[in-house]
């Protein structure tokens, strides 16, 4: 590579190397042809096209959020539920870097990744969702905005997805063989895990806080002056039931990329007693919520019927498998118990900006096929990316150079 | 101004204490149901407590000498040598030894590494981790005639080389004396105890130490991978 006589040679076989997983470019193209990729190419053909639509005739053409219902599943699926469930990002890394829990190390990259590309395509289907998206810089360059809710959120999403870029740093320098930016990378660790969990502490309540404004639209049982704190408390029990989900299906797909010596059992089931005990708390707080308001009459309603399907099948449910899992080494039942706890908080950030939402209005939304295929086709960009990403860097394996080094 | 009736707000206050109440009294059996060890409830008939000498007991372990987590020990000397060993605990686990395969002279050891292999007559054997960084300077002459030794008189004639430390002082941090290792072996012992509790329990009654060649006892055909389970050096670590 260092070659200087044969340049268009050496920028061949770097390309083969680093892009093509050390296949010529034909070859390449035959490696794609996979189930997976027919069907992920399949998605994005009929959703590419459609999120151009959107962005060239509006939101009105393509999708059936009206004045009364402006937020329809583009924020509750694609922005709500992609933050949760990105929070594993600074969940582990906090585990990991600020209390030292070394035992999760080898899930932290991962983590991390899922956590970036979580917030990406979080934006991406915000940038999809707003009628302006051409506005999205404002509040961070033009107009500050402080009194609005808005500003906080945009200021921390900006910041932490940086913050997460920055922290996947380390193996992006490995892939590229980049010894020195490495270095400083590491070295930035420590204060970017702070800085990451303060951010996150701070937007993942303020994504919660949201629904402080509209205590009149929202259904008494989900709205609640606590709703910050129940949206940072079950995104912990989210992100690490998702990297219990994704170190699962990681270890399955990648079977030549990933650490055959990392125990990922005894992973799971330590992540399985945190999010046991998160959920076992956040069921109380939950409850304390109710006790507040003092609406109990309303769970005999067909609304608190499905508030209770969340509460007890989605929260409690899952509280007591974890337990059960987690103390019988029962790793099968931790990891099914991890897909539907990241099911049941796709539910609860549903029910909280969709479902329970303008409940009282005689005008319900329903998502139009087109905002279903537009959140489909970025969760399948999103999967393909992080497939692209985990297929050249060390993510899933330590670097052979770096295996024995310091921190990350 | 909304009007408040004092007793509702009073009834409401009450239940939502009632509930933070709740919460911390039942959290505390929670939390230990799911730290709780796995299948614990299903072991404990089998450890029914018969009078046996505390486990810590059961092995020598000289105040003199301070011990590495793979079952060795090491002693300083005034000629900046230290003199490197097996312990008690690894001798008993293994038991009669055909050989002992020491690295050569010269040869550089590394804490936390594979070191030397005790074999036994049935042809299998184990290997053992370096207590401490260094290069190997001597080997004891009386083990090659009589290897059996280092099972006998561990921390005596059965010494097994002794090594120049290149950074005694950073290996310091993993090594143990004092109570630390009464603590360790004992929960060493435990450890060999829950493994296998029928057996043990059995040799533990009739008074004394445990029989030479334990691991044999416990699992005659996967003693070697028993042994090495104790001594740090199982397949994960070996592939490592």
């Amino acid at each position: 590579m260092s070659s200087s006589s044969a340049p268009a040679v050496s920028a061949r076989s770097w390309a083969s190397e680093k892009l093509f997983l050390g296949m010529s470019f034909a070859d390449y193209l035959k490696s794609l042809a996979t189930p997976w990729n027919f069907v992920a190419g399949l998605i994005m053909a009929v959703g590419l096209p459609l999120i151009a639509y959107r962005f060239v005739f509006g939101l009105g053409a393509t999708t059936n959020l009206s004045q009364t219902n402006p937020w329809g599943i583009w924020i509750g699926f694609d922005l709500l539920s992609g933050v949760a469930l990105a929070a594993g990002g600074y969940t582990l890394a906090t585990s990991v870097y600020i209390f030292g829990l070394e035992k999760y190390h080898p899930v932290v990259r991962p983590a991390l990744l899922t956590g970036f590309l979580g917030y990406l395509f979080a934006v991406l289907g915000l940038a999809a969702d707003l009628g302006r998206p051409w506005n999205l810089p404002v509040p961070i360059v033009y107009s500050f905005g402080g009194p609005s809710v808005m500003f906080e959120i945009a200021w921390c999403v900006v910041l932490y997805l940086t913050v997460l870029f920055l922290e996947f740093l380390p193996p992006v320098f490995e892939w590229l063989g980049w010894p020195k930016a490495r270095m400083w990378a590491v070295r930035m660790t420590i204060g970017l895990t702070v800085f990451g969990v303060m951010l996150s502490t701070l937007h993942q309540s303020s994504l919660g806080g949201l629904f402080l404004m509209a205590p009149t639209k929202l259904h008494p049982l989900w709205y609640s002056p606590f709703i910050p704190a129940y949206f940072f408390i079950s995104s912990i029990a989210a992100g690490l039931s998702m990297v219990i989900v994704e170190s699962a299906l990681s270890h399955r797909a990648f079977q030549s990329r990933v650490d055959h010596h990392v125990d990922i059992d005894g992973i799971a089931l330590g992540l399985a007693r945190g999010a046991s005990i998160v959920l076992f708390a956040y069921f109380f707080v939950k409850l304390q919520g109710i006790a507040d308001s003092g609406r109990w009459a309303l769970l005999a309603t067909p609304y608190g019927y499905w508030f209770l399907v969340e509460m007890l099948g989605f929260v409690l449910l899952p509280s007591m498998l974890f337990a059960y899992g987690a103390r019988h080494s029962h790793v099968r039942l931790v990891r099914w118990t991890a897909a539907w706890t990241v099911l049941g908080i796709v539910v609860n950030r549903m029910n909280v900006s969709v479902v329970a939402m303008n409940w009282n209005v005689p005008d319900r939304y329903v998502p139009s096929v087109t905002e279903v295929i537009v959140s489909l086709t970025l969760v399948t960009i999103g999967v393909s990316t992080f497939q692209w990403i985990v297929n050249r860097m060390p993510v899933l394996k330590a670097h052979p150079e770096y295996r024995d080094s310091e921190s990350h | 101004m909304i009007p408040h009736d004092i007793l509702t707000l009073y009834s409401a206050k009450m239940l939502e204490y009632g509930i933070a109440v709740l919460f911390l009294v039942l959290f505390i059996p929670f939390w230990r149901y799911v730290q709780g060890p796995a299948a614990a409830p299903a072991a404990a008939p089998a450890k029914i407590r018969v009078p046996v000498p505390r486990a810590a007991e059961w092995f020598l372990t000289p105040a003199d000498r301070m011990f590495h987590r793979g079952h060795a020990w090491l002693k300083g000397g005034d000629d900046g040598l230290v003199t490197v060993g097996l312990d008690d605990f690894a001798a008993k686990l293994v038991g009669p030894l055909a050989r002992v395969s020491l690295p050569a002279i010269g040869a550089p050891v590394g804490q936390g590494e594979q070191a030397w292999r005790l074999m036994a007559a049935d042809g299998r054997s184990v290997e053992m981790l370096s207590p401490v960084d260094g290069t190997v300077v001597a080997l004891n002459p009386a083990l090659a005639a009589s290897p059996d030794l280092a099972e006998r008189d561990p921390y005596g004639e059965g010494w097994l080389m002794r090594v120049r430390p290149s950074r005694l002082r950073a290996n310091r941090i993993n090594l143990m004396a004092g109570a630390a290792v009464r603590r360790w072996m004992a929960e060493a012992a435990d450890g060999l105890r829950g493994h296998v509790a029928p057996g043990l329990g059995a040799l533990a009654q009739d008074g004394g130490a445990p029989v030479s060649g334990m691991a044999r006892a416990i699992d005659p055909e996967g003693w070697d991978r028993l042994a090495a389970r104790f001594l740090l050096t199982d397949e994960e670590d070996a592939h490592a």
